[in-house]
């Protein structure tokens, strides 16, 4: 029998699992991912995190309660780092230590360091390691990290083309890029596992599309943009998220087919609050593209939400009505 | 004489749900500003039965629209033809009293809005994040506690001779600061105005950060009744605050505009189910479905055993079942 590896459905999960769940399928492992987020998952990990952590912290807690009782190992690597000079937050890279100490009854946790801060450190050193727990034979790790490698360059060329990953990473939310005069085009930018995860975001993807949006989001521009535009900024910024976060505003505000833009933040996030302010100034000093920003948090009320990107979207349209020179009332 | 052409706006708030009826050119005839009490559909009804009570068979409504957090549950009951946000409705009211405006403070039950607006179009926007501190329904807690009737509590701020520092950031620490000044011994006026201050203090942190507040300045919404928060705004913005006349009723007004629009040009009939409403009996059931670990909690909207629409769930298997909202078996 194989070995199960569990995945939670959560944080990096929205950003690597095609590299992951590649790698460990390579080296003959089966890889569990938890469900969707729900409301059980939600419960679940803010009964047992620390009270000060962010939500997505929590939901993550959640999602190991959920995998724990059906796998051999779970995978929850420390990323320290995973580009040179780069950060990511804190708590994302204590995880490992914050679900030994608050769930009890766990499988052997996959933990290996992926710090690629410093030059020289290298991600195949982390791949043989983390490979290590499932398959002994070295080569055979390597050969299933560079065909992961290639899935996972195949999956974020797709992103780049305009694909929005759904709640499961492998099934497209929109194959085709609509290029149709009538959508209004909003760029939209937050932590990947706020935008793709739709119980946490209240279906924000499928609301706004529902109402005649076209989503660009940041993970859509890609690193040659990105960094060329980072470069630009006062500071370096080294966060990872923030990095491309300003990066892809400044870019979306020279672009002159961006209507709006929506910067999605986590309650109580610590990089959210500087990247935001950051994002928001760049966006009212350098243009006049509505701006607007959706903190998610544990409420389930939709109402908020819906009244947000409602008025957004009609204040969006009204505008561009009028600077079309057509009355406002008509 | 039978009023030719009215048309009727609604705003179900959290703290208030509000009826306006206006005339072809736009003109209120009528304005209600009733308390939700935690029940929008008896507000509804009772709104409409006392609407009803007033016209009788005198008008004839050609349109309606409804806002407010309860729009879709309000438009559910009355059938209307707009179902709109808040901040446009409010903008549109806003513009229709005062043209040139360009600043709007909007401060109701549990949201705080400010819309700018710039050659007539709404231009930037932002609402309250998580807290309701300093809104409405905080002030009514807060007049309640010192059993002192809202309608009174902005007055007292007036009489203050200096504003004591009562934090704004949140409901709690506001609460908390103000119980020990009182403790130590401050008049209640003079807490009062500090509470004003702070409240403020927020909003202009919390939603004016960043914003140019340009003058003509309007300040709507329930709170606006409250005189001491009017002349904490002037102070701190150096500026005059117009009150417009139905400051109380904005949304419910800018709501019936909309479907004024809406309507005049178009040929169709409105949705509207008239005054009758009263008449039937609407219950709301709610149920947990398990058909999946989301566990959504479902409301079901019945009216004489007819199922008019339920709303709640995430994958909407649910509320598909309904999609007409009811408006055939009601009659039309």
């Amino acid at each position: 029998m194989s070995i199960k590896v569990g995945i939670p459905r959560s944080l990096f999960y929205y950003q690597m699992y095609p590299l992951w769940q590649t790698f460990f399928e390579e080296l003959g492992a089966e890889v569990v991912v938890s469900e969707n987020t729900s409301k059980k998952i939600l419960d679940d990990g803010v009964r047992i995190c620390v009270d000060e952590a962010c939500l997505p912290v929590k939901l993550f807690h959640g999602h190991v309660i959920s995998l724990k009782d059906r796998v051999d190992y779970l995978f929850i690597p420390r990323m320290t780092s995973i580009s040179k000079g780069e950060y990511i937050c804190p708590k994302v890279g204590g995880l490992p230590d914050m679900i030994r100490s608050s769930i009890k009854g766990l499988p052997e946790i996959i933990d290996v360091e992926i710090n690629l801060r410093k030059s020289g450190s290298s991600e195949l050193e982390s791949a043989l390691d983390i490979g290590s727990y499932v398959c002994k034979d070295g080569r055979r790790i390597k050969r299933a990290y560079i065909k992961a490698l290639d899935k996972f360059n195949e999956y974020k060329a797709d992103v780049e083309r305009g694909f929005i990953p759904g709640d499961d990473i492998n099934r497209k939310r929109n194959i085709y890029v609509v290029k149709n005069s009538e959508l209004l085009n909003i760029a939209i930018i937050g932590h990947p596992y706020n935008l793709y995860d739709s119980y946490v975001n209240m279906n924000l993807i499928s609301k706004l599309r529902g109402d005649g949006i076209n989503i660009i989001t940041h993970e859509m521009v890609s690193e040659e943009i990105i960094n060329s535009y980072a470069d630009k900024l006062n500071k370096k910024v080294f966060w990872n998220f923030g990095r491309k976060a300003l990066g892809s505003v400044r870019h979306f505000v020279e672009r002159n087919d961006i209507k709006g833009i929506i910067f999605v933040v986590s309650f109580g996030c610590g990089i959210d609050a500087f990247i935001g302010d950051l994002a928001e100034r760049i966006v009212r000093r350098n243009s006049s593209i509505p701006f607007m920003f959706i903190s998610l948090d544990e409420h389930s009320g939709e109402a908020g939400l819906d009244t947000r990107l409602e008025a957004f979207t009609d204040m969006i349209r009204w505008r561009s009505k009028n600077e079309s020179n057509f009355s406002a009332h008509g | 004489m039978r009023e030719k052409g009215c048309y009727l706006g609604i705003d179900v708030g959290s703290v208030s749900t509000n009826l306006v009826i206006i005339d072809s050119y736009g003109n209120i005839l009528e304005k209600l500003y009733l308390k939700t009490g935690g029940q929008p559909i008896k507000a509804i009804r009772s709104g409409i039965n006392i609407l009803a009570d007033v016209f009788g068979q005198s008008i004839d409504i050609l349109g309606a629209g409804t806002t407010g957090s309860g729009r879709q549950l309000a438009n559910v009951i009355i059938g209307s033809d707009i179902v709109k946000n808040e901040i446009t409705s409010h903008a549109v009211a806003a513009q229709k009293l005062v043209p040139n405006v360009r600043t709007i403070l909007e401060i109701g039950g549990q949201d705080s809005k400010i819309i700018l607006v710039r050659n007539g179009v709404v231009y930037d926007f932002a609402m309250n994040t998580v807290c309701a501190a300093g809104t409405g329904s905080f002030l009514d807690r807060q007049a309640s506690r010192l059993e002192i009737p809202i309608e009174e509590f902005g007055k007292y701020a007036l009489s203050s001779t200096l504003a004591v520092r009562i934090a704004g950031r949140c409901a709690v620490f506001a609460e908390s600061d103000m119980i020990h000044k009182q403790q130590t011994g401050h008049s209640i006026e003079d807490i009062i105005n500090g509470l004003c201050e702070a409240l403020v203090r927020n909003y202009m942190n919390n939603l004016a950060k960043g914003k140019e507040l340009a003058e003509p300045i309007v300040f709507q919404g329930g709170v606006a009744a409250n005189q001491g928060i009017v002349a904490a705004f002037e102070r701190e913005l150096k500026a005059k605050i117009i009150i417009p006349e139905y400051y109380d009723v904005m949304g419910a007004y800018g709501a019936a505009l909309m479907a004024r629009e809406k309507m005049r040009h178009k040929a169709y009939k409105t949705n509207f189910v008239g005054f009758d409403i009263s008449k039937k009996d609407y219950k709301v059931s709610t149920m947990e479905c398990h058909d999946c670990s989301n566990m959504c909690e479902l409301i079901k909207i019945i009216s004489d055993d007819v199922v008019l629409a339920r709303w709640g769930d995430r994958c909407g298997k649910w509320s598909e079942l309904d999609r007409n909202y009811g408006q055939v078996s009601l009659g039309h």
